[in-house]
Protein backbone atom coordinates (compact mmCIF):
# COMPACT_ATOMS: atom_id res chain seq x y z
CA UNK A 1 0.00 0.00 0.00
CA UNK A 2 1.60 3.25 -1.06
CA UNK A 3 1.15 5.88 1.53
CA UNK A 4 0.49 9.28 0.38
CA UNK A 5 0.00 11.15 4.02
CA UNK A 6 0.73 10.28 7.31
CA UNK A 7 -0.37 12.18 10.18
CA UNK A 8 1.69 11.68 13.54
CA UNK A 9 0.30 13.35 16.58
CA UNK A 10 -0.35 16.92 15.49
CA UNK A 11 -0.94 19.47 17.78
CA UNK A 12 -2.30 22.87 16.49
CA UNK A 13 -3.45 26.34 17.93
CA UNK A 14 -4.59 29.62 17.15
CA UNK A 15 -3.88 32.56 19.28
CA UNK A 16 -2.44 30.14 21.98
CA UNK A 17 -5.72 28.19 21.93
CA UNK A 18 -5.15 24.59 21.04
CA UNK A 19 -7.81 23.73 18.60
CA UNK A 20 -6.07 20.08 17.44
CA UNK A 21 -4.70 17.48 20.15
CA UNK A 22 -3.03 14.85 18.40
CA UNK A 23 -4.64 14.07 15.20
CA UNK A 24 -3.01 10.54 13.84
CA UNK A 25 -4.21 9.44 10.53
CA UNK A 26 -2.41 7.95 7.68
CA UNK A 27 -4.11 8.17 4.31
CA UNK A 28 -3.08 5.80 1.22
CA UNK A 29 -3.39 6.27 -2.41
CA UNK A 30 -6.66 5.48 -3.77
CA UNK A 31 -9.24 5.90 -0.74
CA UNK A 32 -11.62 8.18 0.18
CA UNK A 33 -11.31 9.55 3.86
CA UNK A 34 -14.53 11.04 5.61
CA UNK A 35 -13.99 13.37 8.47
CA UNK A 36 -16.65 14.40 10.33
CA UNK A 37 -17.79 16.42 13.71
CA UNK A 38 -19.61 19.05 15.13
CA UNK A 39 -18.91 22.70 14.89
CA UNK A 40 -15.81 23.62 16.45
CA UNK A 41 -14.20 20.46 16.51
CA UNK A 42 -11.50 21.00 14.58
CA UNK A 43 -12.68 19.86 11.10
CA UNK A 44 -11.44 23.40 9.05
CA UNK A 45 -8.43 23.92 11.57
CA UNK A 46 -7.08 20.46 10.33
CA UNK A 47 -7.58 21.79 6.34
CA UNK A 48 -6.05 25.37 7.31
CA UNK A 49 -3.23 23.08 8.64
CA UNK A 50 -2.32 20.90 6.38
CA UNK A 51 -2.48 23.71 3.75
CA UNK A 52 -0.45 26.03 5.50
CA UNK A 53 -2.85 28.89 6.57
CA UNK A 54 -0.13 31.34 8.66
CA UNK A 55 -2.90 32.21 10.68
CA UNK A 56 -2.36 28.68 12.78
CA UNK A 57 0.99 27.78 14.96
CA UNK A 58 1.50 23.56 14.76
CA UNK A 59 3.23 23.20 18.31
CA UNK A 60 4.08 19.22 17.99
CA UNK A 61 3.74 16.43 15.68
CA UNK A 62 4.57 15.82 12.41
CA UNK A 63 2.92 15.55 8.57
CA UNK A 64 4.91 13.34 5.62
CA UNK A 65 3.19 13.83 2.15
CA UNK A 66 4.72 11.23 0.31
CA UNK A 67 8.04 11.07 2.85
CA UNK A 68 8.42 14.55 2.56
CA UNK A 69 7.84 17.12 5.33
CA UNK A 70 4.64 19.29 4.21
CA UNK A 71 4.94 21.24 7.21
CA UNK A 72 8.01 22.70 6.49
CA UNK A 73 6.81 23.74 3.30
CA UNK A 74 4.78 26.97 2.03
CA UNK A 75 1.76 26.99 0.90
CA UNK A 76 1.94 27.50 -2.28
CA UNK A 77 5.28 24.67 -2.69
CA UNK A 78 2.28 22.59 -0.51
CA UNK A 79 0.00 23.08 -3.62
CA UNK A 80 2.67 22.71 -6.01
CA UNK A 81 3.38 19.58 -4.87
CA UNK A 82 0.19 18.02 -4.96
CA UNK A 83 -2.64 18.95 -1.67
CA UNK A 84 -5.60 21.02 -3.09
CA UNK A 85 -8.22 22.63 -0.88
CA UNK A 86 -12.09 22.95 -2.27
CA UNK A 87 -12.80 26.11 0.07
CA UNK A 88 -15.66 26.18 2.38
CA UNK A 89 -15.73 29.70 1.36
CA UNK A 90 -14.54 30.38 -1.99
CA UNK A 91 -12.47 33.86 -1.96
CA UNK A 92 -13.77 36.50 -4.53
CA UNK A 93 -10.79 38.03 -6.15
CA UNK A 94 -12.20 41.01 -8.04
CA UNK A 95 -10.43 42.42 -11.42
CA UNK A 96 -8.36 38.94 -11.74
CA UNK A 97 -10.29 36.83 -14.37
CA UNK A 98 -10.59 32.99 -13.86
CA UNK A 99 -8.45 32.31 -17.21
CA UNK A 100 -5.35 34.81 -15.71
CA UNK A 101 -5.76 33.06 -12.14
CA UNK A 102 -6.03 29.18 -13.37
CA UNK A 103 -3.08 29.89 -16.09
CA UNK A 104 -0.49 31.60 -13.76
CA UNK A 105 -1.47 28.68 -10.77
CA UNK A 106 -1.07 25.83 -14.18
CA UNK A 107 2.04 27.58 -15.59
CA UNK A 108 3.51 27.51 -12.07
CA UNK A 109 3.15 24.26 -10.85
CA UNK A 110 4.17 23.19 -14.58
CA UNK A 111 7.90 25.52 -13.94
CA UNK A 112 8.37 23.73 -10.11
CA UNK A 113 8.05 20.46 -12.21
CA UNK A 114 10.44 21.29 -14.31
CA UNK A 115 8.25 21.69 -17.91
CA UNK A 116 7.47 24.36 -20.38
CA UNK A 117 4.44 26.63 -19.62
CA UNK A 118 1.34 25.58 -21.70
CA UNK A 119 0.36 28.09 -24.90
CA UNK A 120 -2.84 30.01 -24.55
CA UNK A 121 -4.50 27.58 -27.77
CA UNK A 122 -2.93 24.34 -25.34
CA UNK A 123 -4.24 26.27 -22.43
CA UNK A 124 -7.68 26.88 -23.37
CA UNK A 125 -8.40 23.20 -24.93
CA UNK A 126 -7.26 22.21 -21.52
CA UNK A 127 -9.55 24.33 -19.97
CA UNK A 128 -12.85 23.26 -21.86
CA UNK A 129 -11.40 19.43 -21.38
CA UNK A 130 -11.70 19.74 -18.01
CA UNK A 131 -14.92 21.69 -17.40
CA UNK A 132 -16.74 18.81 -19.28
CA UNK A 133 -19.93 17.67 -16.90
CA UNK A 134 -19.41 19.82 -14.63
CA UNK A 135 -22.33 22.75 -15.98
CA UNK A 136 -20.38 25.74 -15.41
CA UNK A 137 -21.33 28.63 -18.48
CA UNK A 138 -18.35 29.46 -20.84
CA UNK A 139 -19.03 33.26 -19.88
CA UNK A 140 -17.56 32.31 -16.27
CA UNK A 141 -13.70 32.18 -18.10
CA UNK A 142 -13.83 35.99 -18.20
CA UNK A 143 -15.52 36.72 -15.21
CA UNK A 144 -13.29 37.81 -12.42
CA UNK A 145 -12.83 34.51 -10.06
CA UNK A 146 -15.91 33.73 -7.98
CA UNK A 147 -17.06 37.37 -8.29
CA UNK A 148 -20.66 37.58 -8.61
CA UNK A 149 -20.74 33.37 -8.61
CA UNK A 150 -23.87 31.86 -6.83
CA UNK A 151 -23.08 28.96 -3.87
CA UNK A 152 -23.27 26.14 -6.70
CA UNK A 153 -21.04 28.34 -8.98
CA UNK A 154 -18.61 28.59 -6.26
CA UNK A 155 -18.18 25.15 -5.80
CA UNK A 156 -18.12 23.74 -9.00
CA UNK A 157 -15.33 26.37 -9.72
CA UNK A 158 -13.66 24.70 -7.10
CA UNK A 159 -13.77 20.95 -8.23
CA UNK A 160 -12.95 22.30 -11.88
CA UNK A 161 -9.73 24.12 -10.26
CA UNK A 162 -9.02 20.50 -8.74
CA UNK A 163 -9.55 18.99 -12.16
CA UNK A 164 -7.38 21.35 -14.19
CA UNK A 165 -4.60 20.81 -11.38
CA UNK A 166 -4.79 16.96 -10.83
CA UNK A 167 -3.53 16.75 -7.09
CA UNK A 168 -2.67 13.90 -5.41
CA UNK A 169 -4.45 14.70 -2.41
CA UNK A 170 -7.46 16.58 -2.14
CA UNK A 171 -9.00 18.37 0.46
CA UNK A 172 -12.66 18.75 0.35
CA UNK A 173 -14.11 21.35 3.18
CA UNK A 174 -17.92 21.28 3.42
CA UNK A 175 -18.33 21.21 0.26
CA UNK A 176 -22.26 20.25 0.13
CA UNK A 177 -22.51 23.55 2.28
CA UNK A 178 -25.20 25.70 0.57
CA UNK A 179 -25.80 23.30 -2.91
CA UNK A 180 -28.68 21.85 -3.80
CA UNK A 181 -29.80 18.48 -4.47
CA UNK A 182 -28.63 19.21 -8.12
CA UNK A 183 -25.49 21.09 -7.58
CA UNK A 184 -24.58 18.66 -4.81
CA UNK A 185 -24.82 15.69 -7.67
CA UNK A 186 -22.97 17.35 -9.78
CA UNK A 187 -20.34 18.36 -7.74
CA UNK A 188 -19.54 14.81 -6.09
CA UNK A 189 -19.79 13.45 -10.13
CA UNK A 190 -17.18 15.85 -10.70
CA UNK A 191 -14.82 14.55 -7.36
CA UNK A 192 -16.12 10.98 -8.46
CA UNK A 193 -14.42 11.36 -11.97
CA UNK A 194 -11.30 12.67 -10.57
CA UNK A 195 -10.32 9.65 -8.56
CA UNK A 196 -7.82 7.22 -9.32
CA UNK A 197 -5.68 4.75 -8.02
CA UNK A 198 -2.80 6.91 -7.22
CA UNK A 199 -4.94 10.47 -5.18
CA UNK A 200 -6.87 10.70 -2.24
CA UNK A 201 -8.85 12.70 -0.96
CA UNK A 202 -10.46 13.72 2.45
CA UNK A 203 -13.91 15.01 2.51
CA UNK A 204 -15.04 17.05 5.38
CA UNK A 205 -18.85 17.53 6.55
CA UNK A 206 -21.18 17.62 9.01
CA UNK A 207 -23.73 15.64 7.58
CA UNK A 208 -24.05 12.10 5.83
CA UNK A 209 -26.07 13.64 2.60
CA UNK A 210 -22.79 14.07 0.96
CA UNK A 211 -21.21 10.72 1.57
CA UNK A 212 -24.23 9.45 -0.53
CA UNK A 213 -22.85 10.56 -3.69
CA UNK A 214 -19.21 10.48 -2.07
CA UNK A 215 -18.83 6.97 -1.21
CA UNK A 216 -15.77 6.99 1.23
CA UNK A 217 -13.45 4.24 2.71
CA UNK A 218 -13.16 4.74 6.23
CA UNK A 219 -15.20 7.93 8.57
CA UNK A 220 -13.54 9.50 11.52
CA UNK A 221 -15.00 11.12 13.92
CA UNK A 222 -13.54 14.52 15.00
CA UNK A 223 -14.29 15.36 18.64
CA UNK A 224 -12.60 18.86 20.76
CA UNK A 225 -9.42 17.65 18.36
CA UNK A 226 -8.90 14.22 18.50
CA UNK A 227 -10.05 11.09 15.98
CA UNK A 228 -12.30 9.84 18.39
CA UNK A 229 -13.72 7.31 16.13
CA UNK A 230 -12.81 5.67 13.09
CA UNK A 231 -14.88 3.38 10.68
CA UNK A 232 -16.14 2.10 7.45
CA UNK A 233 -18.83 4.26 5.47
CA UNK A 234 -22.12 2.83 8.00
CA UNK A 235 -20.53 4.87 10.38
CA UNK A 236 -21.85 7.87 8.73
CA UNK A 237 -25.18 6.67 8.56
CA UNK A 238 -25.14 5.37 12.73
CA UNK A 239 -24.05 8.81 13.28
CA UNK A 240 -26.82 10.78 11.50
CA UNK A 241 -29.20 8.22 13.86
CA UNK A 242 -27.53 9.01 17.23
CA UNK A 243 -25.74 11.70 16.90
CA UNK A 244 -22.20 13.69 17.82
CA UNK A 245 -23.40 13.51 21.49
CA UNK A 246 -22.08 10.22 22.44
CA UNK A 247 -18.44 11.08 21.72
CA UNK A 248 -18.34 14.06 24.64
CA UNK B 1 -0.31 79.10 -13.14
CA UNK B 2 -3.89 78.14 -13.44
CA UNK B 3 -4.60 77.18 -17.06
CA UNK B 4 -8.20 77.93 -18.22
CA UNK B 5 -9.87 75.21 -21.10
CA UNK B 6 -13.30 75.62 -22.50
CA UNK B 7 -15.28 72.79 -23.65
CA UNK B 8 -17.47 73.74 -26.21
CA UNK B 9 -20.97 72.72 -26.66
CA UNK B 10 -21.71 69.55 -27.79
CA UNK B 11 -18.30 68.95 -27.94
CA UNK B 12 -16.42 65.56 -25.92
CA UNK B 13 -12.88 65.33 -25.16
CA UNK B 14 -10.54 63.11 -24.02
CA UNK B 15 -7.75 64.12 -21.78
CA UNK B 16 -4.81 61.68 -20.70
CA UNK B 17 -2.35 63.13 -18.43
CA UNK B 18 0.70 60.72 -17.65
CA UNK B 19 3.23 61.36 -14.82
CA UNK B 20 3.18 65.73 -15.04
CA UNK B 21 4.76 66.72 -12.07
CA UNK B 22 1.60 69.64 -11.70
CA UNK B 23 -1.32 69.88 -13.45
CA UNK B 24 -3.55 73.21 -12.60
CA UNK B 25 -7.04 73.18 -14.77
CA UNK B 26 -9.97 75.19 -14.42
CA UNK B 27 -12.28 74.01 -17.07
CA UNK B 28 -15.78 75.41 -17.78
CA UNK B 29 -18.08 72.85 -19.65
CA UNK B 30 -20.67 74.42 -22.26
CA UNK B 31 -24.13 72.70 -22.53
CA UNK B 32 -24.11 69.30 -23.75
CA UNK B 33 -20.54 68.73 -23.60
CA UNK B 34 -18.35 65.64 -22.41
CA UNK B 35 -14.93 65.50 -20.64
CA UNK B 36 -13.67 62.58 -19.71
CA UNK B 37 -10.04 62.55 -17.71
CA UNK B 38 -7.42 60.27 -17.11
CA UNK B 39 -4.98 60.86 -14.62
CA UNK B 40 -2.02 58.92 -13.84
CA UNK B 41 1.34 59.57 -11.69
CA UNK B 42 3.69 57.19 -10.82
CA UNK B 43 5.97 59.90 -9.02
CA UNK B 44 5.41 63.22 -6.89
CA UNK B 45 2.92 65.62 -8.45
CA UNK B 46 0.55 68.25 -7.08
CA UNK B 47 -3.24 67.81 -9.04
CA UNK B 48 -5.56 70.68 -8.97
CA UNK B 49 -8.98 69.87 -11.83
CA UNK B 50 -11.73 72.33 -11.17
CA UNK B 51 -14.34 71.50 -13.84
CA UNK B 52 -17.20 73.77 -13.65
CA UNK B 53 -20.86 72.87 -15.43
CA UNK B 54 -21.75 76.59 -16.21
CA UNK B 55 -24.86 75.02 -18.70
CA UNK B 56 -27.06 72.30 -18.76
CA UNK B 57 -26.71 68.32 -19.68
CA UNK B 58 -23.09 68.34 -19.05
CA UNK B 59 -20.80 65.01 -18.34
CA UNK B 60 -17.50 64.89 -16.30
CA UNK B 61 -15.64 61.74 -15.93
CA UNK B 62 -11.95 61.46 -13.88
CA UNK B 63 -10.05 58.75 -13.36
CA UNK B 64 -7.18 59.11 -11.78
CA UNK B 65 -4.38 56.46 -10.29
CA UNK B 66 -1.09 57.44 -8.37
CA UNK B 67 1.51 54.50 -7.67
CA UNK B 68 3.97 55.98 -5.32
CA UNK B 69 7.02 54.58 -3.85
CA UNK B 70 10.08 55.85 -1.90
CA UNK B 71 9.33 59.04 -0.34
CA UNK B 72 7.24 60.15 -3.18
CA UNK B 73 3.73 62.47 -2.74
CA UNK B 74 1.30 62.71 -4.74
CA UNK B 75 -1.50 65.50 -3.90
CA UNK B 76 -5.18 65.72 -5.72
CA UNK B 77 -7.51 68.26 -5.41
CA UNK B 78 -11.09 68.05 -7.68
CA UNK B 79 -13.45 70.89 -7.96
CA UNK B 80 -16.38 69.52 -9.50
CA UNK B 81 -19.06 72.24 -9.18
CA UNK B 82 -22.37 71.86 -10.77
CA UNK B 83 -23.92 74.53 -11.40
CA UNK B 84 -26.61 74.28 -13.73
CA UNK B 85 -28.93 70.74 -13.91
CA UNK B 86 -29.25 67.06 -15.45
CA UNK B 87 -25.22 67.10 -15.29
CA UNK B 88 -23.77 63.87 -14.37
CA UNK B 89 -20.20 63.40 -13.12
CA UNK B 90 -17.84 59.82 -12.24
CA UNK B 91 -15.22 60.47 -10.00
CA UNK B 92 -12.64 57.11 -9.81
CA UNK B 93 -9.79 58.30 -7.53
CA UNK B 94 -6.87 55.29 -6.54
CA UNK B 95 -3.67 55.63 -4.61
CA UNK B 96 -1.55 52.96 -4.24
CA UNK B 97 1.13 53.83 -1.75
CA UNK B 98 4.44 51.78 -0.96
CA UNK B 99 7.32 52.66 1.12
CA UNK B 100 7.17 56.05 2.69
CA UNK B 101 5.16 57.50 0.23
CA UNK B 102 2.21 59.51 0.84
CA UNK B 103 -1.57 60.57 -0.94
CA UNK B 104 -3.91 62.67 -0.27
CA UNK B 105 -7.18 63.39 -1.68
CA UNK B 106 -9.69 66.26 -1.87
CA UNK B 107 -12.64 65.97 -3.14
CA UNK B 108 -14.62 69.49 -3.36
CA UNK B 109 -18.85 68.30 -5.43
CA UNK B 110 -20.73 71.28 -4.91
CA UNK B 111 -24.40 71.17 -6.70
CA UNK B 112 -25.58 74.74 -6.89
CA UNK B 113 -29.52 75.48 -6.24
CA UNK B 114 -29.92 75.46 -10.38
CA UNK B 115 -28.57 72.19 -10.71
CA UNK B 116 -31.21 69.94 -10.63
CA UNK B 117 -31.41 66.37 -11.25
CA UNK B 118 -27.70 65.95 -11.15
CA UNK B 119 -26.16 62.45 -10.69
CA UNK B 120 -23.01 62.59 -9.03
CA UNK B 121 -20.66 59.99 -7.94
CA UNK B 122 -17.19 60.29 -6.33
CA UNK B 123 -15.48 57.20 -5.11
CA UNK B 124 -11.77 57.18 -3.44
CA UNK B 125 -10.50 53.56 -3.06
CA UNK B 126 -6.43 53.39 -1.63
CA UNK B 127 -4.41 50.39 -0.76
CA UNK B 128 -1.09 51.08 1.74
CA UNK B 129 1.22 48.50 1.05
CA UNK B 130 3.55 49.02 3.81
CA UNK B 131 3.21 50.38 7.62
CA UNK B 132 5.13 53.84 6.92
CA UNK B 133 2.86 54.58 3.75
CA UNK B 134 0.54 57.16 4.63
CA UNK B 135 -3.22 58.63 2.71
CA UNK B 136 -5.34 61.68 3.94
CA UNK B 137 -8.47 61.57 2.20
CA UNK B 138 -11.21 64.52 2.50
CA UNK B 139 -14.47 63.93 0.59
CA UNK B 140 -16.46 67.18 1.03
CA UNK B 141 -20.27 67.48 -0.36
CA UNK B 142 -21.90 70.59 -0.43
CA UNK B 143 -25.64 70.06 -2.35
CA UNK B 144 -28.02 73.15 -2.61
CA UNK B 145 -30.57 71.56 -4.80
CA UNK B 146 -32.75 69.13 -3.75
CA UNK B 147 -33.93 66.75 -7.10
CA UNK B 148 -30.28 65.33 -6.96
CA UNK B 149 -27.97 61.88 -6.40
CA UNK B 150 -25.21 61.92 -5.01
CA UNK B 151 -22.81 59.63 -3.83
CA UNK B 152 -19.55 59.80 -2.03
CA UNK B 153 -17.43 56.63 -0.57
CA UNK B 154 -14.01 56.49 0.42
CA UNK B 155 -11.83 53.58 2.07
CA UNK B 156 -7.94 52.54 2.71
CA UNK B 157 -7.04 49.50 3.22
CA UNK B 158 -4.45 46.66 2.96
CA UNK B 159 -4.40 43.65 -0.40
CA UNK B 160 -7.14 41.03 0.71
CA UNK B 161 -5.06 38.59 2.86
CA UNK B 162 -7.43 35.61 1.88
CA UNK B 163 -7.21 36.55 -2.05
CA UNK B 164 -3.40 36.09 -1.35
CA UNK B 165 -3.56 33.14 0.92
CA UNK B 166 -6.46 31.35 -2.01
CA UNK B 167 -3.97 31.74 -4.98
CA UNK B 168 -1.03 30.19 -2.62
CA UNK B 169 -3.20 27.27 -2.04
CA UNK B 170 -3.49 26.92 -6.06
CA UNK B 171 0.69 27.07 -5.93
CA UNK B 172 0.80 30.88 -7.10
CA UNK B 173 3.55 32.27 -5.55
CA UNK B 174 2.95 35.06 -3.34
CA UNK B 175 5.12 37.65 -4.96
CA UNK B 176 3.57 36.65 -8.29
CA UNK B 177 -0.48 36.90 -6.31
CA UNK B 178 0.79 40.53 -5.17
CA UNK B 179 1.31 41.19 -8.07
CA UNK B 180 -1.94 40.16 -9.87
CA UNK B 181 -4.06 41.97 -7.12
CA UNK B 182 -2.58 44.98 -7.61
CA UNK B 183 -2.80 45.27 -11.23
CA UNK B 184 -6.25 44.31 -10.96
CA UNK B 185 -6.82 46.89 -8.70
CA UNK B 186 -5.08 49.80 -10.91
CA UNK B 187 -6.23 48.27 -14.36
CA UNK B 188 -9.71 49.77 -13.53
CA UNK B 189 -8.18 53.09 -14.23
CA UNK B 190 -5.29 51.78 -16.64
CA UNK B 191 -7.88 50.47 -19.14
CA UNK B 192 -9.70 53.69 -19.38
CA UNK B 193 -7.01 54.59 -21.74
CA UNK B 194 -8.23 54.16 -25.14
CA UNK B 195 -5.00 55.00 -27.15
CA UNK B 196 -3.66 51.91 -27.65
CA UNK B 197 0.25 53.02 -27.63
CA UNK B 198 -0.61 55.58 -25.21
CA UNK B 199 -1.97 52.07 -22.93
CA UNK B 200 0.89 49.75 -23.60
CA UNK B 201 3.22 52.37 -23.10
CA UNK B 202 1.43 53.15 -19.36
CA UNK B 203 1.45 49.14 -18.93
CA UNK B 204 4.55 48.91 -19.41
CA UNK B 205 5.62 51.80 -17.33
CA UNK B 206 3.15 50.41 -14.51
CA UNK B 207 5.06 47.23 -15.21
CA UNK B 208 8.56 48.48 -14.68
CA UNK B 209 7.51 49.67 -11.39
CA UNK B 210 5.70 46.68 -9.97
CA UNK B 211 9.28 44.72 -10.91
Amino acid sequence: MNTLLQITDLHASIGGKEILKGINLTINAGEVHAIMGRNGAGKSTLSAVLTGNDKYEVTAGSVLLNGKDLLAMPAEIRAREGVFLSFQYPVEIPGVSMVNFMRTAVNEKRQYEGKEPLSATAFLKLMREKKAGLDMADKLNNRSVNEGFSGGEKKKNEIFQMAMLEPCLSILDETDSGLDIDALRVVADGVNRLKTPHNASIVITHYQRLLDYIVPDFVHVLEDGRIVKTGGKELALELEQSGYAQFE
Amino acid sequence: MTEERIIPAGEKQEWVFIDEPTLDLHVCQQAGSSLRIILINLSSATNILHIDHTAPNCHTEIYALAFLHGTDSVSTHTRMHHDKGEGVSEQVIKFVLDDESKGAFVGELKIKPDAQQVDARQTNRNLLLSDLATMRTQPQLEIYADDVKASHGATTGQLDESALFYMRQRGIAPETGRKMLLRAFMDDIVDRVQDDDQHQRLVEAIDRVLQ
